[in-house]
């Protein structure tokens, strides 16, 4: 379906009926669930279960205005997400995609030692944190709150410039917002370590790619791991010809059950809301 | 006449340590060349006052294996081999034993380079992560990705349970995997941790992920062939990141073709630089050049173990790291004490 289609439907009735929403990352078939289409929807709706962890680009305050409750998959997300972090940070820090045999291919580094900055410290933040620990990593984050203790383990919490200056590597795990957008751009690259390690599987807008790109080929950030871009599916041509750079097209969560968990966890917030009023994992704006 | 070391191939991070060495002892190199330059200069005299050998690990490039052939000729004053690397399956160990040569490797400097090779080729193989990483590049986005698999919940078999297979275990519990090993001997219960001892049979029918990490000798060449495959289970994922004849490769492209196996990691192959072109044309596997150990802090702690091994073994008589086969033969030769 195409999102004029969708709207169509909409207007024209066809899902009057229609009380809980499932949604997918379906923004290509309706097109973004913005004020227009909001207000479009059946005025019986009450509940939309996403099956997604971010659902920047939605009208969050156009739904709450319209009653609409909101619920998202964030913990199901969390250890599939990390994985890919791992994942994206050894293979930036090894250049594991020079294609080369080793004589030619530059030596990386070990984590061992090192520090992992995070920025963002939920679920994914601290999935994270447990699997750099067994890496030999030390840990430092940074939140827009302190963890308690028995959640922060041995992480150590910074403020956010701290957290810039002392990382070797620096993974983004915080939520896109218009507060987040560019979180990472010319200012801060300037004030972190030479030789730097990025890693971002969170969303695109967070980083200003043509900054993490001057970045790049000025030596300033060493490698990255990318698996969000601020124009999916475009990828900046300095990051695609840059062999140092780790790139993967957003598969984050893509895994045979990691799916199913979230598929599952989208539909029980709806059969819960529809059964007992209440959602079970409703978005941080709404709860 | 002082005694001489002998450096084959090269010292990259460690080169001021090694020089400091020529003050108690005189200082040769072959940097580079062929097994027979090698082999006349040792004809020629040119290392007779030779007492230990410092072997890079690009050094068996340069003078072919140290076999019986080798050590027919080099010099009777040589004692100590020293060389760079974990795995020493170029080295005839029991060659050296029987002419009075120890032979030192570099254990424990590797092992977390090695396991962090392990991880990312596990997480690589399971996510079949080869696809995206070349269809993004390639400017298709996703092209012919699919689905992977979550380590989550899996079980991860290790076989060679030494300091590598240990660090892997480290780390894929924080994965949440659940972890049994095959070993020679079951380790200490401090040692083995929440890791569950199986048998051979039992690791090959019940593991998720099948990890190599033991040493490479004719007891464990093709420990894993085509009788092996068959007792896996259905859709099973091989890392291998210790050597590549540990694997009957033929047998691994024909499991991986039949499904059996899912897909692979792997750093090693049986016929290094040559890749079977059924791995390489297999975008569900996960290859990498021998890159284990190939970052600057593990070479130079590794440059500098066989530097300590060298000067503890001249100037006290004692290996640091003397290879395990020898411990009995070398008997007060093993440790720094």
């Amino acid at each position: 379906m195409s999102a004029n289609e969708f709207l169509q439907h909409c207007k024209q009735g066809n899902f009057n009926h229609v009380v809980g929403l499932y949604r997918t990352n379906s923004t290509k078939e309706t097109g973004p669930f913005d004020k227009e289409l909001i207000l479009s929807l059946p005025d019986l709706l009450k509940y939309i279960g996403l099956n997604v962890a971010g659902y920047d680009g939605m009208d969050i305050s156009a739904c709450t205005e319209r009653s609409i409750r909101i619920s998202n998959t964030p913990n199901v997300v969390a250890n599939a997400t990390a994985d890919v972090v791992m994942f994206l940070l050894l293979g930036a820090m090894r250049h594991a995609m020079i294609p080369l045999w080793k004589e030619e291919a530059p030596l990386g580094h070990d984590p061992h030692g090192k520090t992992l900055g995070i920025s963002g410290m939920g679920a994914i933040g601290q999935a994270l944190a447990h699997r750099a620990r067994a890496f030999g990593l030390r840990i430092i984050y940074h939140n827009r709150s302190r963890l308690p203790n028995d959640k922060e383990g041995s992480a150590t919490y910074v403020t956010f410039d701290k957290l810039l200056r002392s990382s070797d590597i620096l993974s983004l795990n915080l939520p896109a917002t218009p507060n987040t957008r560019h979180t990472i751009s010319q200012p801060q690259f300037k004030v972190m370590k030479d030789g730097v390690v990025v890693i971002n599987t969170a969303r695109g807008s967070l980083i200003d790619e043509a900054a993490l790109v001057d970045a790049l080929n000025s030596g300033k950030v060493l490698s990255a791991g990318l698996d969000v871009y601020e124009d999916e599916p475009r990828v900046h041509p300095g990051l695609i010809s840059n062999g140092r750079v780790m790139l993967l097209p957003h598969i984050g969560t893509t895994t045979i059950e990691t799916k199913r968990e979230m598929e599952l966890l989208a539909l029980r917030n709806l059969e819960h809301a529809l059964d007992q009023g209440e959602l079970l994992t409703p978005i941080r704006e709404q709860s | 006449m002082a005694s001489a070391a002998l450096l084959i191939g090269a010292i990259t991070h460690a080169r001021k340590e090694w020089e400091d060495l020529s003050s108690f002892l005189t200082l040769k190199e072959f940097p580079s060349g062929t097994r027979e330059d090698f082999i006349q200069n040792c004809k020629n005299g040119d290392y007779d006052d030779v007492v230990a050998i410092y072997r890079s690990n690009a050094s068996t490039k340069f003078t072919g294996p140290f076999n019986a052939e080798m050590l027919s000729v080099l010099p009777s004053s040589l004692k100590y081999i020293c060389h760079n690397g974990a795995g020493y399956d170029n080295v005839d160990v029991d060659a050296c034993t029987q002419k009075g040569i120890a032979v030192s490797s570099t254990p424990v400097a590797v092992n977390n380079a090695t396991a962090d090779v392990g991880i990312f080729l596990m997480i690589g193989a399971l996510r079949q992560a080869y696809v995206p990483l070349t269809s993004i590049r390639e400017g298709q986005w996703l092209g012919k990705s699919t689905l992977g698999r979550d380590p989550q919940g899996k079980v991860l078999g290790i076989l060679g349970m030494g300091g590598i297979g240990r660090e892997m275990a480290n780390r894929a519990k924080a994965f949440g995997m659940n972890i049994q090993y095959h070993n020679r001997s079951r380790l200490s219960p401090e040692l083995e941790g929440d890791s569950t001892y199986v048998s051979f049979d039992e690791l090959l029918a019940t593991s998720d992920v099948l990890s190599l990490n033991l040493a490479l000798n004719e007891s464990t060449r093709h420990i894993i062939g085509e009788k092996e495959f068959g007792k896996m289970k259905d859709g099973i994922v091989i890392v291998n990141t210790a050597r590549g004849a540990l694997i009957n490769e033929k047998a691994l492209v024909a499991a991986v073709d039949s499904g059996k196996v899912l897909s692979a990691g792997l750093d090693v192959y049986e016929n290094e630089p040559v890749v079977e072109s059924g791995l390489i044309n297999n975008p569900r596997v996960m290859l990498l050049p021998h890159i284990g150990t190939m970052t600057y802090e593990t070479q130079k702690d590794m440059e500098l173990l066989v530097l300590n091994n060298l000067r503890s073994a001249v100037e006290k008589g004692k290996m640091i790291t003397l290879v395990p086969e020898q411990k009995s033969a070398f008997q007060g030769m093993n440790g720094t004490s």
